[in-house]
């Protein structure tokens, strides 16, 4: 499986970013390989319109199986999101990149 | 620290009175978030000083630059908004219809159009009558609100809360279903909905908690002008039924709301025995399911 997590860092004890669209970074977790990728999306904060979906493409360029985030995605990006036949799991806004991941594993997370 | 968001889809249903009473209430334990910056009004009621402005940057603006112009007028042709007219018999853009798409530019031979982005307003940090901060924003004439700029208001409330240690940040949330209403949902952790019974009240209610079950935030739900008609109220009551939305309180109508306005006082202080009283209790309520 591979995982990605909205994040306000690239480390596993970096705070969760509880948006997606405007996520500062993706934390990529691949539970095969073990290892661990990121991206900068900081960019995101000059957009004025339209995050959502700009975020849901660079996140379709990953292939994920799974994203965790804390809310969200909210209408169009979720249209993206589903059509990648990426499964969505929310609630882990206020958690560390490590927690939610421990609580995703545990089930945990809706 | 919590967030919760105030949002009515419909305009006028006393969304942002209610937004400053509870503001009111919670006082200095809050960072209050103006992000309905179309049509600010919280610091009508919430009486901001020491402003600590920024400049805003938001979108582009082409500018042509007449020594290049070599007159075509190709970039007028292509302007869907008409928004290059001749003036002097110069092509000057005009910044209000321009919607800076940057298609003149693009088609520009002489390569005399440059995109600019745009100051459009100010974000600003203010000291309010409640013992706390505020961050709300300023846009210049004719600029619209985005969701950028909602996200920038609500991080800066963020980092405000987190380094002067407050349990919740409340934010008056945008109107419509729109892009800034997507961001001021987007890591709330509880939507308060404000409607009143009428047609127009319900269906937008509706539409707008569509939105809010895509982000899968906890809501609740405060009836302002519930005595105006007891049948929408019902439907009302059948809807947050249905989507397990806790109703929170009903609000009768009361002028008292209009003249505290007008004293540039929130109803809390207006009337703090009347209809301060029920706004007492949601407030109780909102910290209790936030």
């Amino acid at each position: 499986m591979k995982i990605l997590l909205t994040a306000t860092g690239t480390e596993w004890d970096s705070k969760m970013d509880p948006r997606f669209g405007r996520t500062e970074f993706f934390f990529i977790y691949d539970e095969e390989t073990e290892k661990v990728e990121t991206y900068d999306n900081r960019a995101i904060a000059n957009e004025a319109h339209g995050a959502g979906p700009l975020t849901a493409q660079k996140m379709s360029e990953y292939k994920v199986d799974v994203l965790i985030t804390g809310n969200g995605p909210g209408g169009n990006a979720a249209a993206v999101v589903t059509q990648t036949g990426t499964k969505v799991f929310v609630g882990a806004g206020e958690m560390t990149v490590k927690e939610a991941y421990e609580a995703y594993k545990n089930g945990e997370l809706k | 620290m919590k967030e919760i968001v105030i949002i009515s889809g419909k305009g006028g249903t006393g969304k942002t009175s209610v937004t400053a009473s509870l503001a009111y209430l919670a006082n200095k334990d809050v960072i209050v978030a103006d992000c309905d910056v179309d049509a600010a009004d919280m610091h009508l009621l919430m009486k901001p000083v020491n402003d600590r402005k920024e400049d805003f940057f938001s979108g582009v603006l082409p500018i042509i630059d007449q020594n290049k112009c070599i007159k075509c007028g190709k970039c007028a042709n292509v302007c869907r908004w008409d928004a290059i007219p001749i003036i002097d018999n110069k092509y000057i853009v005009q910044p209000i219809d321009c919607e800076g798409c940057g298609y003149c530019a693009r088609v520009c031979p002489a390569d005399a159009i440059s995109m600019n982005e745009q100051n459009v307003g100010d974000w600003i940090i203010s000291d309010v009558k409640t013992n706390t901060k505020m961050v709300h924003a300023r846009l210049g004439i004719g600029a619209e609100n985005s969701g950028k700029l909602v996200a920038k208001v609500k991080n800066e409330a963020k980092v405000l809360a987190e380094k002067l240690n407050k349990d919740f940040i409340i934010v008056d949330g945008s109107p419509g279903i729109g892009c800034p209403v997507v961001s001021s949902l987007s890591g709330a952790n509880l939507v308060v909905l404000v409607t009143e019974p009428s047609v127009a009240g319900i269906h937008d209610v509706k539409r707008v908690y569509e939105l809010v079950k895509k982000f899968g935030i906890k809501a609740g739900c405060i009836i302002n002008k519930a005595d105006i008609n007891t049948d929408k109220v019902l439907e009302i009551h059948q809807f947050l039924e249905a989507e397990d939305i806790q109703l929170i309180a009903e609000i009768p109508y009361d002028e008292n709301f209009t003249k505290a306005m007008t004293m540039g006082q929130t109803i809390v202080e207006f009337d703090p025995d009347g209809i301060g009283r029920i706004l007492m209790n949601s407030w109780e309520k909102i910290k209790k399911i936030a």
